[in-house]
């Protein structure tokens, strides 16, 4: 029986597929979902989410969520997410730079400005190192 | 009979009227199309969130998380969401009915400058007002939101439920009440909403098979429920706004529409005056000239 895998950010829908396997970047550290998995519940962390599907790999980058194992559905639910291939590294790099420049001088904004600011730098850092270590 | 200066007068502004009318459609549209856009792309996210909890609710003991134990019910806490302008046909009317209908003790929240006047207006206990910039950035709402759920674990409030505007096409906008916490009742909640669409619920879920947290339950909970939340909160106010922008234009083209009819209405009437002016000074012209 095969394991369908959902990915979904609150723009878009980033992944529907059926799938060999998929290994999740959880904050408990990563795991490897196989068909037949047990019910689980877990924090996606920012990383590698890395998806096996006829025997061929697809790389994607994740930034935070939650993932539900239910009945081998896989549903992701991630701040961000996008594939190996989609990452524009200028566009990222850019982006990292603005985020870092405004976290510069960050002390009058609010914390929730400050976490998201930081949460996009980290989610740039991912995205730079998969890219490098994919191509 | 008005003068025919009269009804050329009144052309002039319902003219002016309809020029107005027609250009706050086209802005309308144009803002409706983008709030649309927002509301539909959050849709699959936010159906998939409230699955997940769906699916974990029956698995989860009630002492694990604040939200999802049910207090007995002293006072209500209503986020009632809005828009910031008016001429938007009777959307805000229609939220205000079913604020009105609440009788028990409440304490209101409010998104949208409308909501927050008619709560003033009618002396409700308006604790917070909050604004929202038209394109609903994520943080402003989560702001609102951090603000209610903290007045609902400090037990100010032993509800929380939003009155707005549900968007279901350009046409439609359904004034509705959603419980969000606390969120015990979710699963059935979820199921009625999908049988009332005529979709038989998803996954029946008959199987007894617990749900697994990794790490343990309570640092997934603590996270997850919050989360959802806000994310819940947030999709509302995003159909709130598409909902707005359509009935502004809708009420826009009605309003143009009725003014390029009433413009007809009285060139005709206009050109009839004027007939009969004509008329009138040939008469006096002819029986002037027979008597001489």
């Amino acid at each position: 029986m095969a394991l369908t895998l959902e990915i979904v950010t609150p723009q878009a829908r980033v992944y529907s597929d059926t799938i060999d396997t998929v290994v999740i970047p959880t904050t408990a550290g990563e795991i490897g979902v196989l068909p037949g998995h047990i019910s689980l519940v877990s924090q996606v962390a920012d990383g590698e989410l890395r998806v096996t599907k006829d025997g061929k790999p697809v790389v994607l980058a994740v930034g935070g969520g939650f993932v539900q194992i239910d009945n081998d559905k896989i549903s992701v639910l991630a701040e961000q997410a996008i594939t190996v291939d989609k990452i524009d590294v200028t566009a990222v790099e850019a982006a990292l730079k603005r985020a870092q420049d405004q976290l510069k001088d960050a002390a009058h904004l609010d914390p929730a400005e400050q976490e998201h600011l930081h949460s996009l730098v980290r989610f740039a850092g991912v995205q730079l190192n998969i890219k490098s270590r994919h191509r | 009979m008005a003068s025919t200066r009269d009804i050329r007068r009144r052309i002039k502004s319902v003219k002016n009227t309809r020029q107005i009318t027609k250009a706050m459609e086209l802005v309308a549209a144009s803002k409706m199309k983008k709030a649309q856009q927002a509301a539909l792309a959050g849709q699959p996210y936010a159906q998939l969130l409230s699955n997940m909890l769906a699916a974990l609710a029956p698995h989860v003991t009630d002492n694990l998380h604040p939200f999802l134990v049910r207090r007995t019910v002293k006072t209500r806490g209503i986020l009632l969401i809005t828009s910031d302008k008016g001429l938007c046909g009777p959307l805000n009317g229609n939220l205000f009915k079913i604020a009105s209908e609440i009788k028990t003790p409440a304490k209101f929240y409010s998104i949208g400058r409308k909501g927050t006047q008619f709560l003033a207006r009618t002396k409700r206990d308006l604790v917070a007002d909050f604004s929202v910039q038209d394109r609903v950035p994520f943080n402003e709402v989560k702001a609102a939101v951090d603000f209610i759920t903290k007045q609902y674990l400090d037990g100010m409030i032993d509800t929380v439920e939003v009155i707005f505007p549900r968007f279901k096409n350009t046409l439609v906008q359904e004034p509705v009440i959603r419980p969000v916490l606390p969120l015990d009742n979710l699963r059935e909640f979820l199921a009625a909403l999908q049988r009332h669409a005529g979709v038989v619920a998803a996954d029946e879920i008959n199987r007894n098979q617990p749900f697994e947290f990794e790490p343990e339950a309570e640092t997934v909970l603590a996270a997850l429920l919050p989360y959802y939340v806000s994310r819940e909160i947030y999709q509302f106010v995003l159909l709130a706004r598409a909902s707005e922008h359509s009935a502004r234009m809708v009420a826009m083209k009605t309003a143009k529409d009725n003014a390029t009819k009433l413009v007809g209405e009285l060139t005709l009437e206009y050109n009839k005056a004027r007939q009969a002016a004509i008329t009138q000074e040939i008469l006096e012209i002819a029986a002037a000239s027979f008597s001489a």
